[in-house]
């Protein structure tokens, strides 16, 4: 064993030193950067305003149909520049009665593969019969305030809008799944590249929607529109591989259209709307004192009301 | 660069691979690297389809495997550095250094083929690199990792020269690093604020003592599997009074690492108020088998005894069942992290074999596993030629 003096000379031990602190420099510089909130890289201001015409004139009506009334507020919000509007989905508990219609209605929105939910509907059964209920609990993306997801991707491929979606880029995103497990909610799901008909009609004749050979079906190719992109799956193209979550539907939003899980909900359970427009309707539901949300203990601030 | 630029002290450290164990490490590497290539052929002919993690159990054995790898790559080289620095008997020459940075390397790189398998976009790789956000312990792991690989490469090449003042800052850096990213892989899972089993100040310390012991127990069986057949009573002495302080250092290791443990589980048990579906999937539910039986029986209490011993050959053995049994605590840390979900019915709401909070590993990933492990022998005994060759010709 050495003495300490023979261990380095004094020459070694400042450039030991020298290495060391400059790398615990660049290494805290580079984190605090990255941690510092930065301008959004998305589009904001005037270009972002949408007059769309569905709609516009109609006057608020007494009693008038929830979804007339939210397709209008719609219609506003998206008159404003993004950063002003603020996202927020209510569901009605009361009223769900577990149809599943939205979940069925966001798999052929989004053209989701097998494996691949963005809003899954939870059935609860509690009592002991004959005293027995069934719960059922719609699960959309929070679109989190503080979201867990967002901060544990190493490549920025997901974040969060000035409109408040939580949003992932296909074309940045790696696959690693990182995301998945930050998710409290299990809100996103990996497309490991499966088709519904890959292994299906084995040995059946060819035809124009006959798959052949364990290939899909022609129109597992057709691509989905999310984000306003055209997104097609064949030969392993962008979402295979990558995360997947619920966006509220952007490209409906963008066209004057509520989500879809909002416009098939045959119990008029979901709604959604501006928290920044106070006169909504998504406002006057979450001011009441029934509302809830999942797992407020995270702190993630989910925009996604329950009432109860 | 003249002969007295290299070292002269060749072969003794212990590099010198011709020994009994030979026949049976070429046939456990031939065996492994077949096994491995049919493993990669079903990744990349069935995808992700072949192995059994989904959307709610992301992350499986390769990423059990990159963890170990990174724990063995930063024990080897704070080990053998600082050995090497302060001329512990056993670890002062410089082809010590050596075989100690090769292996470190030889850790390190399958483990990024694993993780390289494990992506849903393989051919986004390098975006880490190029893009990364720093808030993510992935990215800063992944630039510590590259930048760490260049170091100690730098390491490897300057321990050749007898006059630099460059090998010991280099050295102390690389030691650094060695330090911080085995400690930052508990942060890796601690960085998830919202899974309770994860949220641990001391997984940190898990994985830092876990690292020591696994670079004393990788670097006490590579050096016993690698000593030269015939070699000179003083070189034996030499090579013993490195066996005995890896032997020490894995004892101290293991009991340390148990301690954390148990520190970590026990509040489950004297707080009435705090229950884990997680603990108790770990410790009596479906990973039962692969904590006490795998992990304590065959990675603790099996070495414990065997170091315990006087035999060469019994240290050799529990150096290995070291290795593996921090295999089975990395999967002890990373299943039950996984498998509780925190909405219940969740699994059941959308039923699919990738929806679900179960995690049985596959044939595709075992495969695949082992051909990370041929891998890592293939690097180590490159470089270990590699500094015979460089040795011998001066």
């Amino acid at each position: 064993m050495k003495k300490v003096s023979e261990i380095m000379e004094r020459r070694e031990f400042i450039l030991a030193g020298g290495l060391i602190g400059a790398g615990a420099v660049a290494a805290g510089a580079v984190i605090v950067k990255d941690r510092m909130a930065t301008p959004s890289k998305d589009p904001t201001g005037e270009k972002t305003v949408r007059n769309l015409m569905a709609l516009k004139d109609l006057k608020p009506q007494h009693n008038e149909d929830d979804h007339i009334r939210m397709q209008r507020e719609l219609a506003t919000a998206m008159s404003k520049p993004v950063e002003k509007r603020r996202w927020i989905m209510v569901i009605d508990l009361r009223k769900c009665v577990g149809c599943q219609a939205c979940t069925i209605g966001c798999v052929a929105e989004n053209k989701l593969p097998p494996g691949v939910v963005y809003r899954p509907v939870i059935q609860r059964e509690t009592g002991e019969f004959p005293n027995v209920q069934l719960h059922f609990l719609p699960r959309p993306c929070m679109h989190c305030e503080n979201p867990s997801c967002v901060p544990v991707c190493p490549v920025k491929a997901t974040w969060k809008r000035p409109d408040g979606v939580v949003v992932i880029d296909y074309d940045k995103c790696i696959g690693c799944r990182y995301c998945l497990n930050a998710c409290p909610y299990g809100a996103r799901t990996s497309d490991f590249g499966r088709n519904y008909t890959s292994n299906e009609a084995q040995g059946a004749p060819e035809g124009k929607d006959r798959p052949i050979s364990g290939a899909p079906a022609p129109w597992e190719g057709l691509p989905s529109n999310e984000y306003g992109k055209s997104w097609n799956r064949k030969d392993h193209g962008s979402p295979v591989g990558n995360a997947r979550k619920c966006h509220f539907c952007l490209h409906r939003l963008e066209n004057g259209l509520l989500p879809i899980c909002v416009t098939t909900c045959i119990g008029r359970a979901t709604y959604f709307g501006d928290s920044n427009d106070q006169d909504s309707m998504v406002v006057e539901l979450v001011t009441r004192n029934n509302v809830q949300t999942l797992l407020p203990h995270w702190d993630n601030k989910p925009k996604c009301y329950y009432i109860v | 660069m003249t002969k007295q630029d290299y070292s002269s002290d060749k072969i003794q450290g212990g590099s010198g691979l011709g020994n009994q164990w030979t026949p049976i490490l070429w046939l456990v590497w031939i065996f492994f690297l077949i096994a491995g290539i049919v493993g990669v052929v079903l990744r990349m002919t069935h995808g992700h389809n072949a192995a059994g993690y989904g959307s709610y159990v992301p992350w499986g054995l390769w990423i059990g495997v990159y963890f170990l790898g990174v724990g063995i790559s930063g024990g080897s080289f704070i080990l053998g550095g600082l050995g090497y620095l302060f001329g512990v008997e056993g670890f002062s020459k410089s082809s010590d250094l050596r075989c100690a940075i090769v292996l470190s390397l030889a850790a390190i790189l399958p483990a990024f083929l694993g993780v390289w398998l494990d992506l849903g976009r393989m051919d986004r790789l390098m975006n880490i690199i190029v893009h990364p956000s720093f808030t993510s312990m992935m990215a800063f792991n992944a630039w510590m990792y590259n930048i760490f690989m260049v170091v100690a490469v730098l390491c490897w090449f300057l321990s050749f020269k007898q006059k630099t003042s460059w090998l010991k800052p280099l050295l102390t850096l690389g030691m650094f690093f060695s330090i911080v990213f085995p400690s930052q892989s508990g942060v890796f899972f601690e960085a998830v604020r919202t899974n309770e089993f994860w949220r641990s100040p001391l997984l940190s310390m898990l994985f830092f003592v876990s690292a020591i012991t696994l670079g004393a127990g990788s670097l006490l069986f590579v050096r016993a599997a690698t000593a030269p057949k015939s070699s000179s009573r003083a070189d034996k002495a030499y090579l013993d009074s490195a066996f005995r302080v890896l032997r020490a250092t894995i004892l101290i290791g293991l009991i340390v690492y148990v301690v954390f443990e148990f520190a970590e589980f026990s509040i489950t048990f004297w707080n009435p108020g705090v229950y884990s579906p997680n603990t108790e999937y770990l410790l009596f539910g479906g990973y039962w088998m692969v904590f006490w039986v795998l992990h304590l029986g065959v990675g603790v209490v099996a070495p414990l005894i065997l170091l315990a011993s006087r035999s060469r050959g019994a240290w050799f053995l529990g150096s290995l069942l070291s290795i593996v049994g921090f295999g089975a605590a990395r999967l002890c840390i990373l299943v039950p992290g996984q498998v509780v979900g925190q909405i219940p019915g969740l699994a059941e709401a959308f039923q699919d074999p990738r929806l679900s909070y179960s995690y049985h590993i596959t044939a595709m990933e075992y495969l695949v596993a082992l051909l990370m492990i041929s891998v890592a022998m293939t690097i180590f005994y490159i470089g270990a030629k590699l500094n015979q060759l460089v040795e011998s010709r001066y």
